[in-house]
């Protein structure tokens, strides 16, 4: 019979074998977060769901100074958000070749099922499943596409684009021969032009009309609404201060002859993101949340975008801005990530024997810890990492350890 | 006249006929032939009109007996209606008949061109070529048994010569001659209670 158990020391064994609980303290689109947001930020997701949950088109700053947890907050809305489609891009990915990337972000996101649905969808509105004698199908592809062709092309400004986009999708449900080969072409896949010709189609989806027309067909069809996040969108603005090239380092290639001693190449893709961002307006019902780190970044896009269109304007929400932690967020934050890190091992008793402690960290700890980042949530990870690491790999009691940190 | 359920637009054994515009799918069974239409007009005035209907059956040509697909019109008079029954499929069990229907790319189907007849029992003019199908997926089946008339999407030959129909309509009089619709995933039928089983030929549906 077990008479006494010392269960803080059994915690900290564990904890000396499995690792220190805090490993990453930046986040990103592609590595997934469980853990929720603290308290104090609930209220701040709810007004961002008002916003989203309005039916229409929408661009929604989210400022936030580094390290404030711009990028959790996309995991956040993708775990509250569930029944929207939801994707993230980083735009230092998706410079060159922006609708293609985007579009495929959204293919990856979405996955392969969602698209197929929405093709065969597409394919029966335009009277693929018209049943001869009032009982057999016999699609006839020419007079689907001439119907889909008809109905579409007026509300498309790229024809040859379009035409493409209606050929792939009779041809996907309608040709048996050629399914494969067109779901390669939806996948955005290099197709070469031997394939392309055989599927009747002019290009692929590097074409950026060809991209922009299926992104559009896409989020317009699909059952479910679409949020781009852009992260890091003051990237755009710091391409376009890039520094003249007097200014630069020594160069083998002279710049200037590419677009003259005032503009260099990054400005000029920078133009063209935005313009090509601007026009992702056009897609009806296509939410864009954009991450900011400062106010005076905010202004500067707003004049840029007044700049190009004033109108924007009216789509543009009242930012919303992302503070560092309140002192009970720390706790909060703290307790969960140790609740979800010892739930994740199966060490279930953590729940029972430490709920109203801190341990092995105690109050003032926590309190140094909030006092030393200002509540800012990286530099509070960042601090959590380097004292676990002591607690976990160093051979001191924990006494001493945490002395240092008071 | 009644119409106590209403898929049943005509029925010459429990006099119902409901007068009007249909559209949909509808089956009528006229003498040992099936009549497939997606309109039937029912009027006492005009009588009875199909338009673009397509005729299924064996037709006996000289000698020989031969299977018939024909894309045709129809109209008879109230006095001398030679359809049994005309019924129109429910949507919802359209529905499900869609669904059920396999995809174009299934490899090892096969699709004939031109209408064949797959079985036919008659005394005088047989003719069977299940032994030859065994074991193979036909598409567009229809058949006509000694009660009913199922559509089916494909129909497998199984080792014992028997045919079992996939995804089917199966239109058919119970104990009482009265009439139902159902909808089967498979349906086991043995060959001797089939009286012709046909087997559509896809050019000849596009005619």
């Amino acid at each position: 019979m077990l008479l006494f158990e010392n269960k803080e020391q059994k915690l900290l064994n564990l904890l000396k074998f499995t690792g220190s609980p805090f490993k990453k303290f930046v986040s990103t689109g592609e590595i997934k977060e469980d853990i929720g947001l603290v308290q104090s930020r609930q209220d701040l997701l709810d007004s961002i769901i008002n916003v989203l949950e309005k039916d229409e088109n929408v661009i929604l700053p989210i400022i936030g100074d580094i390290g404030t947890g711009k990028t959790h907050l996309y995991w956040a809305l993708k775990h509250e958000l569930y029944y929207y489609n939801i994707v993230y891009i980083s735009l230092e990915n998706v410079i060159k070749k922006f609708y293609n990337n985007t579009y495929s972000e959204f293919i990856e996101n979405m996955g392969i099922e969602v698209l197929r649905n929405t093709i065969r969808r597409l394919c029966n509105k335009w009277g693929a499943l018209e049943r001869k004698f009032g009982f057999f199908h016999l699609a006839d592809i020419e007079k689907v596409k001439k119907e889909a062709f008809e109905k579409w092309s007026p509300n498309f400004e790229n024809k040859e684009a379009i035409t493409d986009i209606i050929t792939a999708i009779t041809t996907h449900q309608l040709d048996p021969y050629k399914k494969i080969e067109t779901e390669r072409w939806f996948l955005g896949e290099v197709i070469d032009i031997r394939d392309l010709s055989r599927l009747n189609l002019q290009h692929d989806l590097r074409e950026r009309n060809n991209a922009y027309t299926m992104l559009k067909v896409l989020v317009e069809n699909a059952m479910v609404s679409s949020v781009l996040f852009i992260d890091d969108f003051e990237k755009i603005l710091s391409m376009m201060r890039a520094n003249p090239i007097e200014e630069q380092t020594e160069e083998v290639f002279d710049r200037s002859w590419l677009f003259g001693a005032m503009q260099s190449p990054e400005k000029r893709t920078a133009d063209k993101i935005l313009k090509k961002i601007i026009n992702l307006n056009k897609i009806k019902g296509l939410r864009i949340i954009i991450t900011l780190k400062s106010t005076e970044f905010y202004k500067e896009i707003i004049d840029k975008l007044k700049e190009k269109d004033s109108t924007l304007l009216n789509i543009v929400s009242d930012p919303i801005i992302l503070s560092n932690f309140i002192k009970e967020d720390l706790t909060s934050f703290y307790k969960r990530n140790l609740e979800f890190f010892f739930g994740h091992i199966n060490y279930f008793d953590y729940l029972k024997d430490f709920s109203n402690s801190s341990y092995p960290l105690n109050e003032n700890v926590l309190k140094y810890i909030y006092n030393k980042t200002n509540g800012n949530p990286r530099g509070i990870i960042k601090l959590l990492i380097k004292i676990f690491n002591d607690i976990v790999l160093s051979s001191e009691d924990l006494e001493d350890i945490l002395k240092k940190y008071q | 006249m009644k119409n106590s359920r209403n898929f049943i637009l005509y029925d010459s054994f429990k006099d119902i006929k409901s007068n009007g515009e249909f559209t949909g799918s509808i089956i009528s069974k006229f003498q040992d032939k099936i009549i497939f239409s997606d309109n039937i007009k029912i009027s006492d005035s005009e009588g009875i009109i199909i338009t673009e209907g397509l005729i299924i059956g064996f037709e006996k040509k000289g000698n020989n007996i031969d299977p018939i697909s024909r894309n045709s019109d129809f109209k008879w008079n109230l006095n001398e209606i030679p359809l049994e029954y005309s019924v129109k499929i429910p949507e919802d069990t359209m529905e499900q008949y869609d669904q059920g229907q396999f995809s174009n790319d299934f490899p090892f189907t096969i699709n004939l061109l031109h209408t064949a007849g797959l079985l036919l029992n008659d005394l005088n003019f047989g003719v069977n070529h299940l032994n030859f199908f065994k074991g193979e997926i036909l598409k567009n089946p229809v058949s006509m048994i000694r009660n009913g008339i199922i559509v089916a999407d494909r129909v497998v030959i199984d080792d014992n010569g028997n045919p079992v129909f996939y995804d089917c309509l199966i239109v058919g009089r119970d104990k009482d001659d009265e009439l139902n619709i159902s909808y089967e995933p498979i349906v086991n039928v043995d060959d001797k209670v089939i009286v012709y089983i046909i087997i559509l030929g896809i050019e000849e549906l596009k005619i």
